[in-house]
């Protein structure tokens, strides 16, 4: 496999297969996926669409029923192939007998970092995640965020070169939301691979390259962002237009939404918008301008999870 | 990353499993609560129990004897061998309550799903486990015989060291017993059933060891088979009891290889089972 990429899945698939009556429970097929290295990566999709279950397929936390997941060209299944990933799991339960300290400790030391090395990191990642003052406490007494905060430094603190995030703002208020963003752009030019799953498109749209959309378990639609969303439509911008533009205009098929300039038609494609510029001519309205409209990325996730074929 | 050579990373790993097995262990005073017990019995052999020696008569636990009429020597060594058998009993008891816990807490989500996603295999991050747990034991039981070897040698002048085999004898059936506990824990997440399980397992151990006497009470070939065979597979808590009675009493004749071997690949039989077990897991 190759080393070229941070993640690689070859038809992966899980079925689970429940206990009593054997019923067979697909919750990822065949899905086959390559993240680049060093490229920020948003994985998308409805709740129970198999996201969760890919990410634990890639670290090993579920064993594939099918196909097989690589990270940096090695098994994923290998213990050696994880020790270049830092990972925060969703809805994580650090030991709460731990201070922030002890935990880093921990964690770190499972990742393989010597005795002194850890010495060193600790402290350092601690005041990266603003909890300086916090390492001698437990961490029962932290709050949503900042143990999330803390799950990041657990995740960063031997230097992975793919960082795995499992809805890492869940829960976290709009300042802790933005730190956490903050340690993240922090990453951009190290090199590290950052693998995002999230349901919040806002988020993944904001920090991602690249994406992917997850639906019933199979990859519905990948690629840039910039390129899911570009070329979408078209807005017209019309003033003057009578009742009965307005009624042809319907009648052609057109969305039409007021703005405060008037009004915005809508057009899908390249050939409806002349369409509509035409009818709009017609009865003698003015077109103030036409631009090309980007789609949002909630609209490429609805199309793509709507259709369950790509937008 | 600066990372250490393989070995000493192994070992790093292996450490870290070990103390955070200690950290839980004592957040969840299941550490203090077994020293706790554990002085409260030495206070009992410290300032309640009746040990004396006079002028070459001895009383221990309310029972006399004098030179003349048995070694004082054996009398001792009889005594320790009791105290001994009631310490296999309740350490092992209370060790197994103690330690019911730590592995399904292990195995909790969210907690479970970032252990694995470390470089360590999955037999690795139990066997850190189970290792930190008879650790947490071991220390408990040294502290407990210990201090009652010192109790009674400082009130009669008679020191025994063998009465010293009683830590390795606790040691050796707990690891064993361990074993179903970590089995059961890994199969079923759940504290209570490891400890009904692994009581029972004890409870039927001991009746199996009978089968002198059950032997003649059943009828048919077939049930005396079944019998012999479960005693044959069971861990031999009853047995191993009586070879360290025995051996702190220096009797020589005592069959101890048996007990041994068979309790031994009984442990290594339930202990392979949960590594396979959790290493076939989803979580």
């Amino acid at each position: 496999m190759n080393a070229e990429y941070a993640i690689e899945t070859v038809q992966l698939g899980k079925t689970y297969v429940s206990r009593f009556r054997g019923r067979k429970i697909p919750a990822v097929s065949d899905l086959s996926l390559r993240v680049p290295v060093g490229v920020k990566f948003g994985l998308l999709g409805p709740n129970g669409a198999g996201k969760t279950t890919f990410v634990k397929m890639l670290l090993s936390a579920v064993h594939p029923s099918s196909g097989s997941a690589f990270l940096f060209g090695r098994n994923s299944e290998e213990p050696e192939a994880r020790r270049p990933v830092g990972y925060l799991p969703e809805n994580h339960r650090f030991p709460t007998y731990l201070t922030g300290n002890g935990m880093l400790d921990f964690y770190s030391a499972l990742s393989g970092l010597s005795h002194t090395e850890r010495k060193r990191r600790v402290p350092e990642l601690l005041e990266l995640v603003g909890l300086r003052d916090w390492g001698d406490v437990r961490i029962k007494k932290y709050s949503k965020g900042m143990l999330q905060r803390l799950g990041l430094a657990q995740a960063l603190i031997h230097r992975p070169r793919l960082l795995i995030l499992d809805e890492p703002t869940d829960g976290v208020d709009p300042v802790g939301r933005r730190h956490i963003r903050d340690i993240l752009d922090g990453l951009t030019g190290t090199g590290v691979t950052v693998f995002i799953n999230s349901h919040l498109l806002g988020e993944v749209a904001a920090f991602c390259d690249y994406a992917a959309i997850v639906d019933k378990g199979r990859l519905v639609l990948e690629g840039k962002i910039s390129s899911l969303t570009a070329g979408r439509g078209y807005r017209i911008a019309v003033s003057n237009l009578s009742e009965q533009g307005l009624a042809n205009l319907r009648q052609a098929g057109a969305v039409i939404v007021a703005s405060t300039a008037g009004l915005e038609v809508q057009a899908a494609t390249c050939e409806q918008a002349n369409q509509f510029i035409d009818v709009i001519r017609a009865a003698g309205a003015l077109v103030e301008s036409v631009e090309v409209s980007s789609s949002s990325l909630e609209d490429v996730f609805i199309r793509a999870t709507q259709t369950g074929k790509a937008a | 990353m600066t990372t250490e050579p393989v070995g000493g990373r192994a070992l790093d790993t292996f450490g870290a499993l070990i103390s955070d097995t200690f950290q839980e262990a004592r957040a969840r005073w299941l550490f203090w609560g077994l020293f706790g017990l554990s002085t409260l019995l030495i206070l009992i052999f410290l300032f309640v129990l009746k040990i004396d020696l006079v002028e070459g008569a001895i009383s221990i636990l309310g029972i006399e004897r004098t030179a003349q009429a048995v070694s004082i020597q054996a009398f001792v060594r009889k005594s320790y061998s009791f105290i001994s058998m009631f310490l296999y009993v309740w350490g092992t008891l209370l060790a197994i309550f103690a330690s019911s816990g730590l592995i399904p807490s292990v195995l909790e989500p969210g907690r479970i799903a970032l252990l694995l996603s470390k470089p360590v295999s999955r037999p690795i991050l139990i066997l850190g486990r189970y290792v930190g747990n008879v650790l947490v034991i071991a220390l408990n039981h040294i502290y407990l015989v210990g201090a009652i070897w010192i109790i009674i040698g400082i009130k009669t002048h008679i020191w025994e060291p063998r009465f010293l085999l009683a830590i390795p004898s606790c040691l050796f059936i707990f690891s064993v017993l361990l074993c179903m506990v970590t089995l059961i824990g890994v199969v079923t997440e759940s504290a209570a059933l490891s400890v009904m399980v692994t009581v029972a397992l004890m409870v039927i151990s001991a009746i199996l060891a009978q089968r002198q006497f059950v032997m003649r009470l059943l009828s048919s070939e077939w049930s005396r088979d079944l019998w012999r065979a479960l005693y044959w597979i069971f861990p031999k808590f009853y047995d191993l009891a009586t070879v360290m009675m025995h051996s702190i009493l220096f009797d020589r004749n005592v069959e101890w290889i048996t007990p041994l071997w068979t309790s031994t690949a009984f442990a290594l039989v339930t202990l392979f089972g949960a590594l396979f077990i959790f290493s076939r897991r989803d979580f």
